[in-house]
């Protein structure tokens, strides 16, 4: 963001933000490579972060919860019963706790970065993370699906919809295919980025407008700055339930997704 | 860790709302796909209509079905 400052006063006009502004350059001193970059770094730090906070509260159980230990508790508790046993069903949702409790904590810690001061940088509005994390929730739902019913009963549960006349197949098989082996992933993951790209460029929008008219237009005008910035406050607070919901939605559709794969064949 | 609630509730199946947008956009593309695939070939402009229309149908059908 520094660098789009320095070129507004250089150029004395208003540069909007734009996606330039998702695409950071290596830090200084390392290859040029993609691996060295703030969202990568973000990465690696998300991982410490959620690692560290749930090794040091297991580490030190305690009969009466502290603070820490009821947050912890309450979180994984959310996640198994919420998420994994209400949805993929008390039996068979056991083994996929682990896989949705660390993709809920990964998502929303990486998402919180939108708006922790100082790295102000969701993680996930960079593509290829939420492209990732899709591919690992299709190859998972497509697996165990298989397992459970065989190639031909998982392909049969997954493209003819049940309750409708043998006609009319031909027509609705094309459909459904699409929609359970193309368009998931594809919605899974745009919509976790598109949320966090959209979010960040809305408050790059108020903050840096804001900072425009204030220090670079004269005395009347620069008073407009105080409604942007408020606005920017305010669009803080909405990204802050948007990028929890953002990881709530992505964990629960993995979840019927999985939850699909191994239901009953009708 | 279990809660009070009822320990055997059944796996939800096809419950979901979120359904209901990828069936929208598969039957969209399937059959707008081969519709416009259609007309290239024949070279009219008569069967990208038709066939976004009969996706967008088949597409309300299955969610009908489904709910």
């Amino acid at each position: 963001v520094g660098f789009l400052l320095a070129a507004a006063e250089e150029s004395e006009g208003f540069v909007p933000p734009s996606a330039e502004d998702f695409v950071y350059p290596p830090y200084p001193g390392m290859p040029d490579s993609i691996l060295f970059t703030k969202p990568v770094v973000q990465l690696f730090f998300s991982v410490i972060i959620i690692a560290g906070f749930f090794l040091y509260v297991t580490r030190r159980l305690q009969l009466v919860p502290g603070r820490a230990q009821f947050f912890a508790e309450g979180m994984y508790t959310f996640v198994r019963n919420g998420l994994g046993r209400d949805i993929i069903g008390s039996k068979d949702f056991q083994p996929f706790v682990p896989l949705l409790f660390s993709l809920f904590t990964f998502i929303l810690v990486n998402n919180l970065f939108g708006i922790i001061p100082l790295i102000q940088f969701p993680t996930m509005s960079r593509v290829a993370f939420p492209y990732v994390l899709a591919a690992i929730v299709y190859i998972v739902f497509n697996y165990v699906g298989i397992k459970r019913h065989g190639f031909g009963g998982y392909m049969r549960m997954m493209t003819m919809p049940p309750n409708v006349p043998a006609w009319i197949y031909p027509i609705l098989t094309p459909i459904e295919f699409a929609s359970n082996f193309i368009f998931r992933p594809i919605t899974l993951s745009l919509r976790l980025f598109a949320n966090m790209f959209a979010g960040h460029l809305l408050l790059l929008v108020f903050i840096l407008g804001g900072e425009y008219l204030l220090l670079h237009t004269p005395f009347p005008t620069n008073l407009v700055s105080i409604p942007a910035f408020l606005l920017a406050i305010v669009f803080t607070f909405f990204e802050a339930l948007v990028e929890v919901l953002q990881a709530y939605i992505f964990t629960l559709l993995a979840a019927l997704y999985i939850g699909g794969s191994l239901a009953e064949e009708h | 860790v279990d809660g009070q609630r009822d320990p055997v509730a059944p796996p939800a199946r096809g419950g979901d709302g979120w359904t209901v947008i990828t069936l929208l956009l598969a039957g969209v593309t399937v059959y707008g796909g081969l519709g416009w695939l259609l007309d290239r070939w024949l070279g009219t402009e008569l069967f990208l209509p038709v066939g976004l229309l009969a996706g967008v149908a088949g597409a309300i059908y299955m969610v009908y079905k489904r709910f």
